[in-house]
């Protein structure tokens, strides 16, 4: 916000801070005179808005176009210290954990294939975190990273429990493996969601709970290999399905809905627009089919950005995770968050605001 | 007795890859049988279903357990797989 939209000309350097979001929280919980001054606030950025979109100019500008402020703003990144503590452990094909600790921080390769992987994947997630978002582990407090590799026998799935993750070798006709950095990134983004306030697995609140973990989970595939987002897959699990199963992968952000298509696993049931939201009691209120919505959105708005994932757009879905403050958020309220994150980190009538709301719409939302 | 165990949900959320198992528990060895009916006794496994869940749990896979016999009928449960104990999954897994 600048000077120029205070009261009088007068200029109050806290008034003129305060983002939009934190102005419609002070109308609705602030005294008589808190509440006053924030709907004003709130009713000068819609005039500036209008007045900025006048001039918007559909195409984006490149990159080195952008304003030094903005572009300032979105890549001063502050890192976390880098002190990992992973513990990898071996489940011994049990379903009892943690299991065995078979490689600690800083210990040597065991020679257990799948623990090695993990160590090495879990590192890479972890820095993710460190680097791009300042985030010290999954709690930012630099809580252990607590994971285990065969986890019972010929098991399907792999999880976060609250505390730790867990990973089945698969039954190698279905799934060959779930030693995959986009499910590893997954699972750890839930603990990062826990630690976040939470998301209820339930419903759009556990699609969205779904949806940020892929989304971060991409992040991590993408910045690993150093992709930008036009050469990215957007598959989640990827290396996960059996030899004879039809398909790319368990989900696509770039087309929900055609990740496989299987006579062992079915279709892939993902919709990409609220128009074909599926209402269901089966898999939490289908938080797994749902969560193709907003994973679509991310996708679509890294199109029309370009660049990094894990970038301006990454940026603006953790800041928004960060922000939220109720478990049980639905889209609307996610895709007004992510807007208001943008705004917060690149300003009001910024291309990243302008096309962040353009890709929501495109998937039909707000509704 | 007769148990079915189905799953569901779990990473990929898919119905696909759920397991599906039925076992006639009269048609074991007296060891498993012993096991078996230590494990699925309907009261013990009313007991967890009603146990408050407060598992941050994400992915998790979902069983639903009927277990059949003549004496008390049919029983149908729904757990998480964090509401099961360790040794239980084991024997799921075992089956």
């Amino acid at each position: 916000m600048c000077f120029s939209c205070c009261p009088h000309g007068a200029h109050h350097p806290i008034h003129c801070i305060i983002p939009p979001h934190m102005l419609r929280v002070l109308a609705l919980r602030g005294d008589e005179r808190q509440a006053d001054m924030a709907r004003s606030l709130l009713k000068q950025n819609e005039k500036i808005r209008q007045e900025r979109e006048e001039h918007i100019h559909p195409l984006l500008p490149p990159d080195d176009a952008l304003p030094v402020a903005a572009a300032a703003r979105g890549r001063a990144r502050k890192s976390a210290p880098a002190f990992f503590d992973r513990r990898i452990h071996d489940g011994q094909h049990r379903a009892a954990l943690p299991g065995v600790l078979v490689r600690k921080e800083g210990a040597p390769e065991t020679g257990i294939a799948d623990a090695d992987r993990m160590y090495d994947a879990s590192g890479e997630v972890l820095s993710l975190y460190a680097q791009e978002y300042a985030r010290n582990s999954l709690d930012g407090n630099g809580m252990p990273l607590i994971a285990t590799v065969n986890h019972r026998r010929n098991y399907n799935n792999a999880f976060w429990n609250g505390d730790q993750m867990a990973f089945g070798n698969g039954d190698g006709r279905l799934f060959r493996s779930f030693i995959d950095l986009s499910v590893i990134a997954h699972e750890m983004t839930h603990g990062v969601i826990q630690y976040s306030g939470g998301l209820i697995y339930q419903d759009q609140a556990g699609a969205l709970n779904e949806s940020i973990a892929d989304v971060f989970a991409v992040i991590a595939v993408q910045r690993h290999l150093g992709q930008s987002v036009f050469e990215a897959d957007w598959i989640i699990g990827g290396e996960l399905l059996g030899p004879e199963v039809k398909g790319v992968g368990l989900r696509s952000m770039k087309a929900p809905g055609t990740a496989y298509h299987d006579d062992m696993l079915g279709q892939d049931p993902q919709p990409f627009h609220m128009d074909n939201f599926l209402s269901t009691t089966d898999d939490n209120g289908g938080v797994h089919i749902n969560s193709g919505i907003p994973n679509h959105a991310f996708y679509l708005f890294c199109m029309l950005l370009g660049g990094k994932s894990w970038e301006r757009p990454g940026e603006i879905w953790y800041r928004a995770l960060q922000d939220m403050n109720n478990p049980m958020a639905g889209f609307a309220e996610w895709s007004d968050q992510t807007v208001g994150a943008a705004i917060s980190l690149f300003g009001m009538g910024s291309p990243e605001m302008v096309m962040l709301r353009r890709a929501w719409k495109l998937v039909g939302l707000p509704t | 007795m007769i148990i079915e165990i189905s799953s569901s949900g779990g990473f990929g959320g898919l119905a696909a890859a759920a397991l599906s198992k039925r076992i006639d528990v009269d048609q074991q060895s007296t060891a498993l049988q012993r096991e078996l009916c230590e494990y699925f006794e309907p009261r013990d496994l009313r007991q967890l279903a009603a146990a408050p869940c407060r598992s941050r749990c994400a992915d998790p896979m979902i069983y639903r357990i009927t277990v059949t016999d003549e004496r008390s009928g049919r029983h149908v449960y729904t757990l998480r797989e964090d509401q099961l104990p360790p040794e239980m999954l084991d024997l799921i897994d075992q089956m």
